[in-house]
């Protein structure tokens, strides 16, 4: 439980965003207004086989990286070149892409976290980030070599494991910053970004660390594409930035996006009695199941009750709900409703940042949260891109006699959404995300006053 | 094949391994040790059997692998002994 008086900051961030070289560019791509979403032509390639080539996706090259090909197997990347000397060669021979961008992100966040090297090598600091894929694209030549041709299992080399296993992104930050606490990654698909995170805030909350590097990464792998595109659950049929648009009538799908969050925590009165500079606090993380039954329908009851869990006894009444809003038929309305539901129509604004760089999957909720706090030092709302129409007519889930939450349809609550950037007092942002499993996570952030 | 091509052809394939310290190849010997003269990691070492195979054209026997020293001349000899066997 928690121990008494600890309270968790959040002191530095980092991580790879889509078509931006760094965490400064995101920010001012973010409050252009602009989308981070494009035409794939790594999906285009495969013509009719695949339905949705839209995506937020990032090259090797923009990340300063560049891959080395195996001669052995074709196709395989060896390793990866760091063009701008961030990741020693020996730590990048132990990491796919994704861990890459965990690592160079790590970086980013302990440099701003301004903590000692003796500070992060501490049996305090941990290190807790996921993934919501496999390593798929190192699995994939490993596989096909030796099942398909029939080749030895060494074709592929020894760094099929450390490069594909769970915690590859964990294991791989820690073995760069060298800490000595705990070292996990925790899995709950779409909320793995936020439920890392959550968890970590729960270790230094219950006093088991005083420093964790948190996250969620996603790295771009178009073996993780066509698994949702077989689903047909990706956007299909507009243009790259008109493709994510959630609460939109014509939403037809999420954009299958890349990336990765990190973010320094630490325990409050550490961060203050050193002077860091705190980005925001950690009022609450709050967690749970649907209880429903279903892998994929969301649960209007069980997002109530995650409200309630983060609530509890706590002041929580933001200005901004940053919600999962991934522009899927079902998952969008329920969304709304429920918040609605807790909140009622007045007093805050939603935040659908999916609409701008679209569903970063394992990433997703740990980059919102980055997100919800560039939101709280900017001051601004985020638009809701190609929010242009909310339905007029009633869900048809709202017309059942078993309904039991708001009577109007979603236009009844245009005005909590703008397609503009909204300036305002903000000091607190109620942050959600929802995945496949019925799992719910929910982060409450305020300003450091 | 002579022993001298050997080596120069697994120079070839070391230049491609880059947790190697470069420098270090220039003054490569028989003698030279992978792990410890060459920093080589302990895991690099099936990577490196599995490059020559393909580049001398021979395949190893698991076993010869699995007994493979880990200076220059234990490849060396592996590379002429399977040679040989063929």
């Amino acid at each position: 439980m928690a121990a008494e008086g600890r309270r968790v900051a959040i002191v530095g961030m980092g991580g790879a965003f889509p078509n931006c070289k760094d965490l400064n560019e995101f920010k001012q791509k973010l409050f252009a207004g602009e989308s981070l979403i494009r035409d794939w032509d790594e999906a285009r390639a495969h013509g009719k086989n695949i339905r949705s080539t839209v995506s937020g996706y990032i090259t090797e090259a923009e990340m300063g990286l560049e891959a080395i090909y195996s001669t052995l197997a074709a196709g395989y990347p060896e390793t990866y070149i760091d063009h701008l000397g961030r990741i020693p060669d020996g730590n990048l021979s132990t990491a796919d892409v994704g861990s890459i961008w965990s690592m160079i992100g790590s970086q980013e966040a302990i440099k701003m976290a301004g903590w000692s090297d003796a500070e992060t090598e501490s049996e305090q600091t941990g290190v807790v980030i996921g993934s919501g894929g496999a390593g798929h694209v190192i699995l994939r030549t490993a596989w096909h070599n030796f099942f398909e041709l029939k080749r030895k299992t060494r074709i592929a080399g020894s760094h099929t494991v450390d490069r594909a296993m769970v915690y590859r992104d964990a294991a791989n930050v820690s073995c760069l910053i060298k800490n000595k606490g705990v070292c996990e990654a925790i899995g709950s698909a779409c909320a793995t970004g936020l439920g890392n995170i959550g968890y970590a805030y729960r270790l230094i909350k219950f006093g088991i660390q005083d420093r964790v590097v948190a996250g969620g990464v996603e790295g771009t792998s178009l073996e993780t594409f066509i698994g949702f595109d077989a689903m047909q659950v990706l956007s299909k049929g507009f243009a790259a930035g008109e493709s994510s648009r959630p609460f939109d009538t014509s939403r037809n799908g999420f954009v299958c996006s890349f990336g990765c969050g990190i973010v320094a925590l630490e325990e409050y009165e550490m961060a203050k009695a050193r002077g860091a500079k705190i980005l925001a606090v950690i009022d609450n993380y709050h967690n749970n199941s649907d209880g429903a039954g279903n892998m994929f329908f969301p649960s209007f009851s069980g997002q109530k009750r995650l409200w309630k869990g983060l609530i509890g006894d706590l002041q929580i009444k933001p200005e901004v709900v940053k919600v999962h809003g991934t522009s899927t038929p079902v998952g969008d309305a329920i969304e709304l409703l429920s918040v609605v539901d807790i909140m009622g129509d007045e007093g805050y604004h939603i935040s659908a940042p999916k609409s701008q760089f679209g569903h970063m999957l394992g990433a997703a909720g740990a980059v919102e949260l980055i997100t919800s706090i560039l939101m709280l030092e900017k001051q601004q709302v985020l638009p809701c891109l190609n929010s242009d129409v909310l339905n007029p007519e009633l869900e048809s889930f709202q017309k059942s006699p078993e309904w039991e939450g708001p009577e109007k349809p979603l236009e009844g609550y245009r005005h909590l959404i703008s397609k503009e950037i909204v300036r305002k007092e903000i000091n607190q942002i109620v942050c959600l995300n929802y995945g496949f499993g019925g799992t719910n996570s929910a982060m409450s952030i305020s300003k450091h006053l | 094949m002579e022993r001298q091509e050997i080596i120069d052809g697994l120079v070839e394939i070391l230049k491609t391994v880059r947790t190697i310290d470069q420098e270090k190849l220039q003054n490569l010997t028989e003698e030279t040790d992978f792990i410890a003269d060459l920093k080589t990691p302990s895991t690099e070492m099936i990577n490196i059997a599995a490059k020559a195979e393909q580049k001398f054209d021979v395949e190893f026997e698991d076993d010869d692998i699995d007994d493979l020293g880990s200076t220059v001349k234990d490849i060396v000899d592996l590379i002429i002994r399977t040679k040989e066997r063929a």
